[in-house]
């Protein structure tokens, strides 16, 4: 059991050389391998539920069994607590649906071996990020992942962007795994560990001297620029926009979590500074500022998955803020929407995924009408459309809704303004989000079918059972949040909250105590608000009946009685003008109105903020790092400054 | 039972769409002349509507020009069962003074079956509410009809 | 079996279906009638609203050809139930709700916009362009009232917070808190520092339910009915329903928040008073506008509620942050 993680990291590692070797030969083969490889991590994943979520433990693995000596500890060590194990679930069940996506869905492409190599050490990277304990471990995931994702992005090199998306990645990316270089060092100069616990030990028991402030800012913002949170944003939208939707979907739903991670293990473990307001100040701030400025980008994309890109920032910046917080509700609140986002925007990926294998194209201001072609697919993109926007019952409307509550108490409790500003913002934001779905539902599968797309065939099973198990995720997570938050929440926020145990755990018993870390006091996350999914959806059920029954007894006699329901499908014949779309007695032309014509009141309304945004997004790489630079220089100031 | 409570509310909701098939707007004045406070249409439930699709009773104006007869038709057939087509004016019915003009291909009678005729140039408001009431009625019988 | 049963008066009588359709009804019909006078008309019979509905169950349905057929039926209904479920957790008669436990004020904004987004999706249904126009205008409108709601909720919230007795823990956005608080301390719109927040709400009202000046996503004249093009028939009737019901729902809504905790001991009463203080709220809120502007242009709407309406919210909720 307790070789499980490192067993894990190691299949995906293993069988991304295997089907570099055997792969080229036969395409069997290279499947089977590749199933095998996204199974077993999740089955191992699963398999720990037990031991750490129900009992509580943590699981210690030390590489060659380098145990610390005279509490030094020098090996490589693997830690998986509730915390870890949470993201290493969000995680095994990304890769597991994204490789299974990727047998139908890449079949248009060549070289498929490099990318499953590719896919597999991504994967294997991300796991092996959240399940270890060792800072420096950390940093050598956070590279091998960034490079991977950079040559999966500029994987279909002949799309337009795609090299150029790669290239952004890769400088301004580096950028942040630089910053988390730094960090690491400083922290090593300072601490002469890299032990995550040993060193969470030590910064309790040494105090924090300028040095380690801006390691935390440098870590701070090289967790940050992993989740592309402000200003590193522009990047997502380049690489997500020509990166295969199957590693969107892992670039969105994985590599952005390990940010998330990172930012809640070096700010609740490592320093413990979580609650002060300072700190407070700085996660929220830059979650809130991603989340409205992200939000308000995607509402003018006119590409699906650069929209979905800038949503995906959005939500995370929800996740960051929530984390922010610095209350057990809150971070509760973001975990669950960090898990929700994942299964969410996966789904959303893949559906647009579904619709440039089918169609070829991405573009909104010239697909339209495809629920028709594509009817299954209309319904996954709904479900996951709802869930995003956060309309009950869904998961993404649980989630939100423990964020807004938890943004609101911390703002009651602590008396302080600006968490009641962050609540509006939150909520304000998820309104521009149900915009932006709105508008992708408009202009590619409701409205008029364009006569280009006439023959579009609906996806493969092979593409959509993929979508169904993020779909069915989508309402079981949405429909028993009371399951949700006492299976999987209560014992991922106690591990956050349980630094004593965590670094008991590696370093043995009685060295949080004598380094002076005290124990938080752990309690349960009891949401204050009310709310049931499944009283409502029975509420729901019993009116629809009513209202069936009501509209049953009025229409039976017309069926007999000759009142005839129309029905337009494929047999009614094309001149028929009582079937034609009214267009004041015209006769009716193509004419979609979606993509750019949407929400004109709004957009001349914020015509100067769009411009600037606009311009301030120029796709030049040189000011994309001027911003990261920039963000580095004021996140170290306002850290060595205020803290 | 809802049968019949559905059957009394036909005459009692007559929703109204407006096609002007090259009328020199006189009539046209006048039918809103009909829902103004002096003769307040609206007390018998008439509403006028934008879409075909949610009409009742269709109103045409003008003597069906050349430019407007395609539209006119499409547009007739695009308003579901029952309803009720009247003629406003003498345009409709005769052609009146475009009568014999190469720009003309009325009367309205070609296209569809006028249920109620309003004749004048232009018919007075009395008469237009007159008109409308009566076609109400009509509204109500055919949908009467349908389920017999 | 008598919880069932009980259960099942809630649902479907009191306060659910048949009073929220009754209610509806009444208040659509008297706005009509109260718009007509206002215009010296003689208006519609009071029960003009029911006749259109019927009259619509009774006519043909024609699917255009674009249309996705599903969605194109599913989305009324879809719509006007979950509306419907909001009337079974406002606790309008007696300080309690049908089912109190089961959501708070989050929710009912959600179920909100959830029925303006299942007009819109079936709008988008039909693939009609005017439709389309009308679903854009419409999404702006929502965009528009979003803010000052979500500053009168927190307002609100604020101005009442209460401690659960059992846990200490606060109660956020529970109804069942605001009104005990108003039971206590009379209704909130006594409080001053809230007076702006209700005048704000008075304005979220008429966007909220569409009704004549900010109707801006069904212009019958410029875009064809908009959102409804391409409707007719059933599907047609049901939203005018969930229009109707709408207004009851609002004018409700506003009771609850600003005018709780008043009672006269007698449950007929209670109920009288409260369909009254409804009828007078729909004339302030809806009728009197109607008769009196002309339509707004979407981008007006927009700017009206982002910045006066807004305004009034945020002025109430910092002065309620001030403990004023």
């Amino acid at each position: 059991m307790e070789n499980f993680p490192i067993l894990a990291i190691m299949t995906l590692f293993v069988c991304a050389f295997i089907v570099s070797l055997v792969g080229r030969r036969n395409a069997v083969v290279r499947n089977v391998v590749v199933t095998i490889a996204v199974t077993v991590p999740l089955v191992m994943m699963l398999c720990l539920i037990p031991t750490v979520f129900i009992d509580g433990e943590t699981i210690v693995y030390w590489l060659g069994n380098w145990a610390p000596e005279a509490d030094w500890a020098i090996g490589i060590c693997l830690e998986v607590d509730a915390l870890s194990l949470f993201f290493g679930l969000i995680v095994t069940v990304a890769v597991f649906v994204s490789g299974l996506y990727s047998f139908t869905y890449m079949n248009h492409d060549d070289s498929l071996v490099n990318y499953y190599t590719l896919f597999l050490m991504l994967s294997g990277s991300v796991l092996g990020l959240v399940l270890s304990g060792d800072l420096f471990n950390i940093f050598v995931m956070i590279e091998i992942m960034t490079f991977t994702a950079v040559a999966l992005t500029a994987f279909r090199n002949t799309y337009e962007g795609a090299l150029e998306g790669a290239f952004k990645y890769l400088a301004v990316g580096s950028l942040g795994s630089t910053c988390v270089l730094l960090g690491v060092a400083m922290l090593y100069s300072q601490l002469h560990t890299l032990n995550l616990a040993q060193v969470a030990a030590l910064l309790s028991s040494q105090g924090t001297n300028p040095v380690t402030i801006a390691a935390f800012a440098f870590l701070f913002i090289g967790f940050g620029s992993k989740a592309f949170l402000f200003p590193f944003q522009p990047l997502a939208a380049d690489a997500h926009a020509v990166a295969p939707a199957s590693i969107s979907l892992m670039i969105s739903g994985v590599l952005t979590k390990c940010g998330v991670y990172g930012i809640i293990r070096l700010v609740y473990v490592l320093y413990q500074n979580y609650d002060q307001p300072i700190v407070q100040y700085l996660v929220t701030g830059f979650g809130a500022v991603s989340m409205f400025i992200c939000v308000t980008m995607a509402f003018n994309q006119h590409n699906f998955k650069r929209l979905l890109a800038f949503h995906s920032i959005s939500q995370v910046g929800y996740v960051i803020t929530a984390v922010g917080l610095g209350s057990i509700l809150g971070v509760g609140a973001g975990l669950y929407h960090a898990m929700n986002h994942t299964i969410f925007k996966g789904l959303l990926f893949l559906t647009a995924g579904a619709v440039q294998h089918q169609t070829g194209s991405l573009d909104l201001d010239r697909l339209g009408g495809l629920g028709k072609r594509m009817p299954k697919t209309c319904l996954l993109f709904l479900i996951g459309a709802a869930s995003i926007s956060g309309l009950p019952p869904f998961n993404g409307f649980a989630s939100k809704w423990m964020i807004y509550q938890a943004a609101f108490l911390h703002g009651v409790t602590s008396g302080n303004f600006y968490f009641i500003f962050i609540c509006v913002v939150a909520l304000i934001t998820s309104v521009l989000t149900l915009a932006s779905f709105i508008k992708v539902a408009q202009s590619v599968f409701f409205g008029q079918l364009p006569e280009e797309y006439k023959d579009v065939k609906e996806v493969p099973l092979t593409m959509r059972l993929p979508m169904w198990v993020l779909a069915i995720l989508c309402i079981l997570t949405g429909l028993f949040p009371d399951f949700i938050q006492e299976k999987l929440l209560t014992p991922a926020v106690n591990a956050v909250f349980n630094v004593v145990g965590y670094i008991d755990t590696a370093m043995g018993t009685g060295y949080a105590a004598a380094s002076g870390v005290t124990a938080a006091g752990i309690e349960s996350i009891a949401v204050t608000g009310t709310w049931s999914p499944t009283s409502w959806l029975m509420l729901l059920f019993c009116i629809t009946c009513a209202v069936a029954i009501v509209f049953l007894l009025a229409s039976p006699d017309d069926k007999q009685k000759g009142i005839p329901v129309f029905s337009a499908d494929e047999t009614a014949q094309p001149l028929d003008a009582k079937y034609e779309p009214f267009f004041s007695g015209e006769e009716a032309v193509y004419s979609q109105v979606g993509g750019s014509d949407l929400f004109w009141g709004f957009k001349h309304s914020w015509r100067r903020y769009f411009h600037f945004m606009h311009d301030w997004h120029s796709g030049i790489v040189n000011d994309y790092a001027l911003y990261g630079a920039v963000a580095i220089a004021f996140v170290l100031l306002f850290c060595i400054v205020l803290l | 039972m809802f049968e019949k409570l559905i059957d009394n509310s036909m005459a009692k909701s007559p929703w109204i769409f407006h096609i002007n098939a090259g009328s020199c707007n006189g009539c046209d004045i006048e039918l809103v002349s009909v829902l103004t406070p002096r003769h307040d249409a609206e007390r018998l439930g008439f509403k006028l509507t934008g879409t075909p699709r949610q009409a009742d009773i269709v109103v045409v104006s003008g003597p069906i020009t050349v430019q407007t007869r395609d539209r006119l038709v499409r547009t007739l057939a695009q308003v579901p069962e029952p309803r009720v087509v009247v003629s406003l004016g003498s345009c409709p019915r005769s052609g009146n003074v475009f009568k014999g003009s190469y720009a003309i291909d009325g009367p309205l009678e070609k296209y569809t079956h006028v249920d109620v005729s309003v004749g004048g140039c232009t018919p007075k408001p009395e008469a237009i509410m007159a008109a409308l009431a009566q076609a109400a009625q009509i509204l109500a019988e055919k949908r009467k009809e349908m389920h017999k | 079996m008598n919880e069932l049963l009980l259960n099942l008066f809630y649902v479907l009588v009191f306060p659910g279906l048949l009073f929220c359709i009754l209610m509806g009804i009444l208040l659509a019909g008297l706005d009509r009638v109260w718009v007509a006078r206002m215009q010296r008309r003689v208006g519609p019979p009071l029960l003009q609203p029911w006749y259109d509905f019927l009259k619509c169950c009774g006519k043909e349905t024609i699917v255009p050809r674009h249309a996705k057929k599903a969605v194109y039926f599913a989305a009324p209904v879809i719509g006007f139930v979950a509306l419907m479920t909001i009337s079974l957790f406002l606790p309008v008669v007696k300080g309690r709700a049908a089912f109190s436990g089961t959501a708070d004020l989050v929710v009912i904004l959600y179920l909100l916009t959830l029925v303006s987004v299942c007009m819109m999706v079936g709008a988008s249904a039909t693939g009609s362009p005017f439709a389309g126009v009308g679903l854009s205008r419409e999404m702006v409108a929502m965009i528009s009232y979003e803010l000052p709601f979500v500053l009168v909720i927190l307002a609100v919230s604020r101005a009442t917070l209460s401690y659960d007795a059992g846990t200490g823990m606060p109660l956020t956005f529970s109804l069942q808190a605001i009104m005990e608080y108003q039971e206590a301390n009379g209704p909130l719109i006594t409080q001053w520092s809230l007076i702006p927040a209700a005048i704000a709400m008075l304005f979220v009202i008429p966007c909220e339910v569409g009704m004549h000046p900010f109707d801006v996503s069904e212009a019958e004249t410029e875009i064809c009915e908009g959102t409804l093009a391409e409707y007719s028939g059933p599907p047609l009737a049901v939203y005018k329903l969930t229009h109707m019901v709408k207004m009851y729902i609002m004018t409700a809504l506003f009771c609850v928040l600003f005018l709780g905790g008043l009672t006269t001991g007698i449950l007929f009463f209670d109920v009288v008073i409260f369909i009254l203080v409804c009828a007078l709220l729909t004339f302030i809120t809806m009728s009197l506008p109607h008769a009196v502007c002309a339509r707004f242009k979407t981008e007006q709407v927009f700017k009206f509620y982002w910045t006066v309406v807004a305004g009034l919210a945020a002025i109430s909720l910092i002065l309620v942050w001030l403990g004023l």
